[in-house]
């Protein structure tokens, strides 16, 4: 397998799967709290609801007595789902004590995550806030009263830092200080940011300039950088040959071979219930698809090559070839 | 889980070892372990067998002996028909490959691309296809090489290389055509004498025709401007340095003796594809089969399910003893799902969950069977546990995402 589980990760999975009593698969029924992370086009998105016994007199007081999800994801992203759901109903939470479970906390349950698949772990975390939020929302708690920031709040509306993720620049700032991330590896094993096209690694306000702002440049050192990429900004040499001197302009060639095959090559084409189209003309070669009754002929390539040929190197210019397409 | 008989349907990975080649290789790891350059009999039998090698592998591909080269994979071929080409003609900067190669090519290419050549990179269609109005479109007058695969290793999508390569030397005989037949030798007749005959390069390998690992060749057509890859010694007419590898050459030589007699069970392969993949049609709802609108391999066939993750659907497949593959983002060790079914736009909520299964001579109906009663079940039960989809209904949520790839 390309990747290392832990047997409870594996176990955690395997029981989901199979739906075996005690595992958390699917939703609250008229839910307390709902909350969502990640989407479809990152390959993983986490739907994470709970119900809380409700305390008559102070919402704070409320516990969470049963917790849900379903999540669109990789066996450890399952598997972290699965804890996340354990870790609270074990412990009877508050929706304000559930806050407290972290990333880390997840990961311990799971005993271990591959550092490539954190963000299975991360991603619980995030849905688990979120879900607060919504929980406060319902039950008209003021979690800034109480001196609880949630930082996602708001998040979604930065600047998109890392396009292939959709993910924000207040986001990846929280998350860096947060889960004390020092490195673009680091930051991509977290929370996917710089893990698809890596345009954003080194780009003007990207991961790196990022990092160098939340730790200071040496608080991970700058790897070396190669000059900046050829691939697009190369010069294409050799642009296409001149016609001969004194000839037609290339213009003029092409007009005219439209011009033929137009009045004299198509027609006969026709005539048998085939076609022509030009697909492309240069460099003296003009490049034609045969269609229509001609297309499946064993015999197309040969009337191409000395019926449409000759026609055009009489007509046009001796110098002209055609390849058939 | 406990012990388990395992299915294996991943030959585009790699293949089981045939016994017969084994056997073809034992002599060269026990008695005959001369250096076939050396200056004595028993030597000079073991080049003579070298000699026979050649043909043998030559003769899969229909190329002469002499313009077979044996080397250590197809990577190597690979990278060195490209750089080798680039070294040979320095004065043309420009290179067409396309968007779907296996990384073997494609980081080649973009090594090119960094290192100041141009290069094109042809689109596919939704279902795999290359167009050659794109094609034609692409050559320049400075245009070094073609690399275009034969067969595309996760698709199985049969690339039309023979015209492209006929299209390409019409319009200028000096452009050097390569093709990664990595995956179609052994599967499909290659003919270099025939429908090939305007191909100048040719890389394969051994392990995805019943060889072992660790030996591959590169054809090379007699007159084609390339230069040495590997330097340091005069081994392959001096075209390829190291001493050559005699046992897996000689198992490899056996593989391909076999391989041509095997050829005639495409057929019988293809209808095992075609059983599983009308099951998996008839019985998995929201389920791509990606490649079967165009000419593809016998043995492959490649599934993207809608709103679940391939890695999870691998992990339950190996549960059940059954060996496949995914394009997953989370079976990639990178972040980003298969370059190849992006490519061809697969929709954002199939990408992720793209599974293939690729058989070979080997593989039984029962085998067949076995994953046609299996995967259904794996797929119903991941989907159990989806955001995006409603049991009750069997079908996505009505706020699912869908519509415009990603």
């Amino acid at each position: 397998m390309a990747w290392e589980y832990s047997e409870k990760t594996k176990q955690l999975f395997m029981d989901a799967v199979h739906g075996k009593p005690g595992t958390h698969l699917g939703e609250v029924e008229n839910p307390d709290g709902v909350g969502e992370h990640g989407s479809i086009v990152c390959g993983d998105a986490l739907r994470f609801t709970f119900r809380v016994e409700r305390h008559d007199g102070d919402p704070l007081k409320d516990v969470i007595v049963e917790a849900r999800y379903l999540t669109f994801g990789c066996t450890s992203a399952i598997a972290a789902s699965e804890a996340l759901c354990a870790l609270i109903e074990q412990r009877r939470y508050t929706p304000i004590q559930a806050l407290k479970i972290t990333n880390k906390d997840i990961v311990d349950y799971l005993e271990g995550l591959p550092a490539q698949k954190i963000h299975c772990s991360v991603m619980g975390a995030e849905a688990l806030q979120s879900a607060v939020h919504n929980w406060a929302q319902r039950r008209g708690v003021d979690l800034e009263k109480l001196g609880i920031h949630l930082s996602m709040v708001g998040e979604d509306d930065g600047r998109i830092v890392c396009k292939c993720f959709s993910l924000t620049e207040p986001y990846i700032r929280r998350k860096i200080r947060e889960l004390n991330l020092r490195t673009i590896p680091e930051i991509t094993a977290a929370i996917k940011a710089g893990g698809a096209c890596m345009s954003c690694h080194h780009a003007p306000g990207g991961l790196q300039d990022i990092l160098d702002e939340t730790w200071g440049r040496g608080g991970a050192a700058r790897p070396a950088r190669p000059g900046p990429a050829a691939a697009a900004g190369a010069a294409a040499p050799a642009p296409a040959a001149p016609s001969a001197a004194g000839g037609p302009s290339p213009f003029r060639v092409m007009k005219e071979i439209e011009r033929v095959i137009a009045e004299q090559v198509r027609p006969m084409l026709r005539a048998d219930g085939g076609d022509i189209e030009i697909v492309d003309i240069k460099e003296g070669v003009v490049y034609c698809r045969l269609a229509g009754a001609c297309a499946g002929c064993p015999g197309a390539a040969t009337t191409l090559k000395l019926m449409v040929e000759r026609t055009l190197k009489e007509q046009v210019d001796e110098h002209l070839r055609v390849i058939a397409v | 889980m406990g012990a388990k008989s395992v299915i294996y349907a991943d030959n585009n990975a790699t293949t089981a070892v045939a016994p017969d080649v084994v056997e073809a290789m034992l002599p060269y790891l026990r008695d005959r372990y001369f250096n076939p350059s050396s200056m004595y009999d028993p030597a000079d039998a073991v080049a003579r067998d070298l000699a026979a090698a050649r043909r043998d592998v030559a003769a899969l591909v229909g190329a002469k002996p002499a313009e077979l080269f044996f080397t250590s994979c197809a990577t190597e071929s690979n990278n060195w028909a490209i750089f080798g080409a680039a070294r040979a003609t320095p004065s043309r900067r420009h290179l067409v490959t396309t968007a779907v190669e296996h990384p073997a090519v494609l980081e080649v290419c973009r090594q090119m691309a960094r290192d100041g050549y141009d290069v094109t990179f042809l689109p596919v269609d939704r279902e795999g296809r290359l167009d050659a109005a794109d094609f034609v479109r692409a050559l320049r007058p400075d245009t070094l090489l073609v690399t275009v695969m034969h067969a595309n290793n996760e698709t199985g999508s049969v690339f039309p290389v023979g015209e492209l390569a006929r299209i390409a030397k019409e319009t200028d005989p000096a452009i050097v055509v390569h093709t990664d037949a990595t995956q179609s030798a052994g599967k499909l007749p290659l003919d270099l004498a025939g429908e090939l005959k305007h191909v100048d390069l040719l890389s394969f390998s051994g392990h995805k025709l019943h060889a072992p690992k660790g030996v591959g060749a590169l054809y090379v057509r007699r007159g084609t401007p390339l230069k040495p890859y590997l330097l340091g010694g005069h081994q392959e007419s001096g075209r390829r340095g190291g001493t050559e590898n005699v046992p897996h050459i000689a198992g490899f030589a056996a593989a391909c003796r076999l391989a041509r007699e095997h050829l005639a069970e495409a057929g019988r392969i293809a209808d095992l594809r075609d059983r599983l993949e009308r099951s998996v049609r008839a019985n998995v709802p929201f389920v791509e089969v990606n490649g079967a609108g165009a000419p593809r391999l016998p043995n492959t066939l490649n599934l993207a399910c809608h709103f679940i993750e391939g890695e999870s659907i691998l992990y339950q497949l190996n549960a059940h003893g059954i060996c496949a593959s995914s394009g997953s983002a989370c079976t990639s060790g990178s972040l980003e799902p298969s370059h190849v079914l992006r490519a061809m736009k697969v929709p954002f909520t199939a990408v992720h969950g793209s599974v293939r299964f690729s058989f070979s001579r080997y593989t039984t109906g029962a085998e067949v069977d076995r994953i046609a009663e299996v995967f259904p079940r794996i797929v119903h039960q991941l989907r159990r546990l989806s955001p995006y989809w409603d049991m009750a209904r069997n079908a996505p949520r009505p706020d699912a995402p869908g519509g415009s790839p990603a």
